[in-house]
């Protein structure tokens, strides 16, 4: 049926324009559904970060390891042109004079060249593919699987978490494995690489060559590990500024009110300052690091050189020699420097893992299983029988350590859920029998357990006690999917995609939609109008960049594309309030007619919204108080009588309280009247006659 | 929203505008001994290490094959003193591009903030925060990192190849020009890669903006998406956005893969050169076994500054432009500015007249039109009328937030434009429906009405102001933190401080433009008696729904498409039965029913 749904999604003429999106072929998309693609990422949790991130790269395997002996080769061909120089002063210039090996030495030098830069270009090809490969896997499956998450998760989850996890942090990863990782391979490499050459020259004197380097990659390491401490603070100090920026920016009404400038520009000033003060602390940071690791390599360097010139001086080793091992040694030691920070990275890449895990270990919503018939219309006969319901919270491993005595320091996240935790039974001894095409109100104060009832019916949440049937058959046997699909729902906060307004209609029917249809949907919904009157008709933008809908045309389209769908059961969350007077009317016909032969749900703060409706449930505190059609419950004492009993009142009293009101004002006006001439309507600018006193005396 | 903005404002520019440079350069020159600083610890750096490798081709030259072990010996403590000299000029450089670059972002963003409260509110009704935003902190720290490094990177480079060429001809001149032939071709094609390797990435962040967006809507929609079974749908759109991604993404990594080698392979073509040429050299006595050697360290040398000045040339562009940007919001004219010989009022009591004032605040599209009104000192102007009627415009004139576009505003006789700005703003009072608090404690948010109000003067203020009940049930009374806008707190409480706020402030005028409009019935009485009081003897104007609100005004004013539609008082309006007995009558009907509707709180019936 998804499948179905997806392929006839494809085919509505016209999609978003995605102009950006290149052409399309065909190898590519096999591609797509190949086996690369399709890896299931939950394998990837490990208590090993180093394995998890070795899984995560399945399938790029060979080729990430293809590109570090890669970067091996690279460093040999290298290490070879420093041989290859040996030869060029001991055997050719110094040696017996034989001028024709000089073009071949020449050529060899430009051969090794050519062959240092395919490696090191496959190298980096490879590695770019591996790490745009894994990000592109993680980013489609961190996409679907936070779709395909319970309410539950997505209640206590910040979105701007969410999102930071999914950009940042799976960033963070393709830069591990673009750079960091391959990197300290190639360093590695590069480094034995290198040193083996060096011993080949001469032994004892390659090991003179390296006493100071660990000293420098430990330094470099605790250099750039302190470096991400300051440079938090200062990052720290940038939001503290930009925070104080916007919001003296938007607030600047106030400043200007108060006049409050220079106020401002001092209390800036503060902060400006110290941002400067912090930058000035990394500059002397680096200031006191890179002489000194300049000077230790330096000193290596010239150690070596130094050893090697009495060396040669010696006639232990030839000039060649000298010449080729100078070369290889500033080759060995200059790569040392960066090690330090490739390692302070990797470290903070290793937690990026561990963020993006976190939500790949959450469970996924099951959309298909159910036993169910699919294949025909839901009628809507509902029974609710000693339905429970609790915002039940899966235990965590947070759970455990939190009662280990890690209390205090509780993320915002984990606080949200204790408190969804903490409400216990939301519902409670919930019986309710709906007949197909029944309309049902849902009257009561917010929290009373409304908006909990009706989400239970599309499974978004499941009951934990009692039986809900749906055509006689138990709720949890229909599948997610087939039940959301027979479901319609229309919230108080309509909510469109920024696409066109023919997509948000169409979106989410699961076939090919025609004009005629989708223009009928638009007319039933009261919507067409509207849309006529923009110059792109029914393919504007929405949102940011295209048209902004106000909240009662926005209403409007969510209703079409509730008509459009045809749900057998439909859930209204007091889908007027938000709505100007106006519209108001409109709309109202508009969800009438939506409410034709369905079984509905209408969840209201108000009498007038639930008046028609065949049966009204007053609730409270997750119980239902009080139930009946509007004439029974106004028949019997009790909550709904009097709120229906204070309005009737309203309306009587309002009535004789504006005759008052005229009346009075009237007789005050006469009184004063006496001397005083009657205002014209449209006054002259100076009407400075009209008495001060009238109202304040 | 900023996300786009900020991804969109990184697209580099190709103009390249040498006033604009010049303007930047300037900034640096503020800070000359730093600047002096940079500049003669990078040239003498960059010399020295030119040196260092010459002193090597002399070991060799001089040392080893000669067979001097004494010169040897000197020559390496002389390469010993080049290493500490070249760590002080390193130490000397980071220092001072680090401070210098810091300081002009700090120097920057001190002057754009001090021009943003000079600028005219019209400025902001046409740049959106989002965008000055942008300006006081990447541009800024663009231009900061172009003054410091990328200047300097750009005088090291420079200084650095033209150092090696200079050492290379001391060894030998014909193969000097050798290498100088290969240097043109090798900034050509470093050019040209990095602007392929730009543009990359311009497609990488164009498209991991609408990444993000993606995410983001899916996230915030997930209730719609999970409603209408859209998963699959969402899924396959997704996939063509990172499949996007991943092209931009690999395409660029492996052009700047292929970079390298290419650079190297054009550097090993003049390696390769200068051995073919140096073997005849050699048997001439014009070249030396050290002298080859220094010849592929010098060109090894000069690869690096060359590659970097391709991306220094793409980051300057980027600064150049960000400082375009930067001096267009420093040079802003403020459109609302003191008049010469303008002076500050000892008060504002007294009579305020509008005379034949027009105003528009987008050209052709006027809201007042010949707008004349004479308001007596001490009387409350009620002003009602639909949305966009022009009543919120009539008081932002008052306070000379805007100021007429014909015709001119009397205050106590004077054409108020002969005052200063500060001492209008000073002596006005302005509540607005949506007051803006600014994160800090509730102490401090008062103050700002008047910075050195003692604390019973505070408090006092708050009581009249109907907030200190609420104040004093907050956990930490007045010095709970209200949060950024005062999200903390509900907003008939925010109403509430912000008239407290002004209270305080004392003013001569005071305007409330729904200012309480979100406060409870019952508190809002309240304040209403206290607000009697202090309005009774000042001049005030008030834009507001509540009834009981508007019907104790002196006179209320009907604003109907920037015209007085009616006037008079509520009685006499009343028994017009013209526009105001409508509005009212429609007015009384919605507050009522509004005030019964939140029936059920707690399982308790609540009744307005």
């Amino acid at each position: 049926m998804n499948d179905n749904a997806s392929e006839s999604g494809r085919s509505i003429p016209s999609r978003p324009p995605q102009g950006f999106r290149p052409e399309e072929n065909d190898q590519e998309e096999m591609d797509d559904k190949g086996i690369r693609l399709a890896y299931d990422l939950k394998d990837t949790l490990t208590d090993n970060r180093f394995v998890g991130l070795w899984r995560m790269a399945t399938g790029f395997r060979t080729i990430y390891i293809i590109a570090v002996v890669a970067a091996g080769l690279a460093a040999l061909s290298r290490s070879a042109v420093f041989y290859l120089l040996r030869y060029l002063v001991d055997d050719v210039l110094m040696g017996s004079g034989s001028q024709w090996r000089i073009p071949w030495v020449a050529a060899g030098i430009i051969a090794l060249a050519l062959l240092q830069g395919f490696f090191s270009f496959g190298m980096g090809r490879l590695a770019a593919e591996t790490a745009e490969g894994v990000t592109r896997r993680l980013r489609n499956y961190l996409y679907d699987h936070i779709q395909r998450l319970t309410f539950t998760y997505h209640d206590t989850m910040q979105t701007g978490e969410l999102i930071q996890r999914a950009t940042s942090d799976v960033d963070t990863l393709r830069r591990l494995f673009q750079d960091q990782l391959i990197g300290i391979g190639r360093t590695g490499l590069l480094f034995l690489v290198n040193l083996t050459a060096l011993a080949l020259l001469h032994g004892w004197l390659a090991l003179l060559s390296i006493p100071l380097l660990p000293v420098i990659s430990v330094a470099s390491f605790f250099f750039f590990r302190r470096m991400t401490t300051v440079f938090e603070s200062y990052q720290s100090q940038d939001a503290a500024v930009s925070n104080r920026l916007q919001e003296r920016l938007t607030g600047v009404r106030v400043v200007k009110a108060f006049a409050r400038q220079s106020y401002e520009i001092d209390r800036f000033e503060e902060e400006n300052w110290e941002k400067y003060r912090r930058g000035v602390q990394i500059a002397k940071l680096h200031t006191l690091f890179w002489p000194v690791v300049e000077t230790l390599t330096g000193g290596q360097l010239l150690f070596g050189m130094y050893m090697a010139s009495r060396l040669a001086l010696n006639g232990e080793i030839t000039v060649g020699t000298y010449v080729a091992f100078t070369g290889l040694l500033i080759a060995t030691i200059w790569p040392v420097q960066g090690i330090g920070r490739l390692v302070a990275h990797v470290s903070t890449g290793l937690v990026s893992l561990t963020r993006v895990q976190e939500i790949i270990r959450q469970e996924r919503e099951e959309l298909e299983e159910g036993s169910a018939p699919k294949d025909k219309r839901l009628r809507g006969a509902l029974q609710f029988r000693n339905v429970q319901f609790a915002y039940e919270s899966p235990a965590s491993e947070e759970d455990d350590e939190a009662k280990k005595g890690k209390e205090t320091n509780l993320d915002p996240q984990e606080t949200r859920r204790r408190a969804f935790a903490e409400r216990g039974y939301v519902l409670r001894d919930i019986n309710l029998t709906v007949k197909p095409g029944q309309v049902v109100g849902l009257l009561g104060a917010t929290g009373s357990g409304k908006s909990s009832l009706v989400n239970l019916l599309p499974r978004f949440y499941e009951y934990s006690g009692g039986s809900i049937t749906l055509d006689g058959a138990e709720l949890r046997e229909f599948s997610r999917g087939f039940l959301r699909g027979q479901i319609g729902i229309v919230q108080q906060e309509p909510f469109l995609f920024s696409t066109t307004i023919r997509n948000n209609i169409s979106y989410g029917v699961g076939r090919d939609v025609s004009d005629e249809e989708l223009e009928a949907a638009a007319r039933a919904a009261a919507i067409h109008d509207v849309v006529q009157t923009f110059p792109k008709g029914y393919d504007t933008l929405v949102g940011e960049r295209g048209v902004t809908l106000s909240g009662g045309q926005k209403q409007r389209v969510t209703i079409a594309r509730t008509l459009l769908k045809d749900p057998a059961i439909l859930l209204m969350d007091d889908a007027t309030s938000s709505v100007d007077t106006e519209t108001d009317a409109a709309i109202r016909a508009a969800l009438q007619r939506l409410m034709q032969g369905r079984t509905t749900f209408i969840i209201a703060h108000r009498v007038q919204s639930v008046m028609t409706a065949d049966q009204i449930l007053v609730m409270e505190s997750g119980r239902i108080i009080q139930r009946g059609s509007h004439d029974e419950l106004v028949a019997q004492p009790g909550v709904y009588r009097q709120i229906f009993e204070l309005q009737v009142q309203i309306e009587a009293d309002l009535e004789r309280e504006i005759a008052a009101v005229v009346e009075a004002a009237e007789e005050k006006l006469d009184g004063i009247e006496k001397g005083q001439p009657l205002l014209q309507a449209n006054g002259s600018p100076s009407e400075s006659e009209i008495p001060h006193s009238v109202t304040k005396g | 929203m900023s996300q786009h903005e900020h991804f969109e404002e990184e697209e580099f520019e190709t103009e390249f505008n040498g006033e604009t440079v010049l303007r930047i350069f300037r900034l640096g020159l503020l800070h000359w001994p730093l600047m002096l600083g940079y500049l003669l610890s990078v040239v003498v750096t960059s010399v020295l290490d030119g040196y260092l490798t010459f002193l090597t081709k002399r070991i060799v030259d001089d040392g080893i094959v000669a067979g001097d072990a004494e010169q040897i010996w000197r020559l390496v403590l002389q390469y010993g003193l080049g290493l500490v000299l070249v760590a002080v000029g390193v130490m000397g450089f980071i220092y001072s591009a680090g401070r210098l670059g810091e300081r002009v972002q700090y120097d920057l963003r001190k002057t754009m903030f001090s021009r943003l409260q000079d600028l005219s509110l019209s400025y902001y009704d046409r740049t959106p925060v989002g965008w000055l935003m942008s300006r006081l902190t990447a541009d800024a720290s663009r231009v900061g990192d172009l003054v410091s490094w990328g200047f300097m990177d750009l005088l090291w480079g420079g200084v650095a190849i033209v150092i090696s060429l200079i050492f290379m001809a001391m060894i030998n001149v014909q193969m000097m020009l050798i290498v100088a032939a290969v240097i043109p071709v090798l900034v050509v094609v470093a050019f040209r890669f990095k602007k392929k390797i730009l543009v990359e990435y311009r497609d990488v962040r164009k498209t991991n903006s609408k990444i993000t967006g993606a995410y983001n809507e899916n996230i915030t929609g997930v209730r719609v998406v999970k409603s209408l079974r859209r998963e699959e749908g969402n899924l396959e759109e997704f996939t063509d956005l990172t499949r996007t991604m991943y092209r931009a993404g690999f395409r660029a990594a492996w052009l700047s893969a292929l970079f390298l080698p290419v650079v190297q392979l054009i550097s090993a073509v003049a390696i390769s050169g200068v051995v073919l040429y140096s073997g005849r050299q050699f048997q001439l006595g014009g070249m030396t076994i050290g002298g080859i050697q220094a010849f592929i360290f010098y060109i090894t040398h000069m690869l690096f500054p060359i590659q970097e000045m391709a991306r220094i040339y793409a980051e300057m562009q980027q600064a150049i432009a960000s400082g375009e940007r930067i001096f267009s919001l420093v040079d802003a004219v403020p459109e609302i500015q003191d008049r010469s010989g303008a002076q500050a009022p000892d008060t504002l009591r007294g009579d305020i007249l509008f005379e034949n004032v027009d105003f528009q605040y987008e050209e052709e599209k006027p809201v007042l039109r010949n707008f004349s009104l004479h308001v007596r000192q001490g009387e409350t102007i009620a002003l009602v009328g639909p949305t966009g009627a022009g009543k919120s415009t009539i008081v932002n004139l008052v306070c000379r937030f805007y100021e007429p576009s014909r015709g001119r505003i009397l205050i106590n006789g004077k054409d108020y434009t002969e005052w200063t700005l500060h001492g209008i703003h000073s002596r006005v009072g302005v509540v607005l429906q949506t007051p803006y608090l600014f994160s800090g404690s509730i102490w401090e948010n008062l103050r700002y009405g008047r910075l050195d109000a003692a604390d019973d003067e505070v408090v006092n203020a708050a009581k009249v102001a109907g907030a200190h009940t609420f104040i004093e049930e907050l956990e930490e009374g007045y010095d709970s933190q209200v949060g950024e806008g005062g999200v903390l707190l509900s907003v008939g409480q925010t109403q509430l401080l912000s008239l407290a706020r002004a209270i305080l402030a004392d003013p001569d005028i005071f305007i409330m433009d729904e200012a309480t409009s979100s406060v409870d019935t019952l508190t809002e009485a309240l304040v209403q008696d206290a607000m009697d009081a202090i309005l009774a003897d000042r001049t005030s104007f008030v834009i507001a729904h509540r009834l009981s609100t508007i019907r104790k005004a002196d006179r209320i004013l009907v604003i109907e498409d920037g015209r007085i539609a009616e006037q008079g008082t509520h009685a006499q309006l009343i028994r017009q039965r013209g526009h105001y007995y409508n509005l009212y009558t429609k007015q009384f009907r919605d507050e009522r029913i509004g005030s019964a509707q939140p029936l059920l709180q707690g399982g308790k019936l609540v009744t307005a």
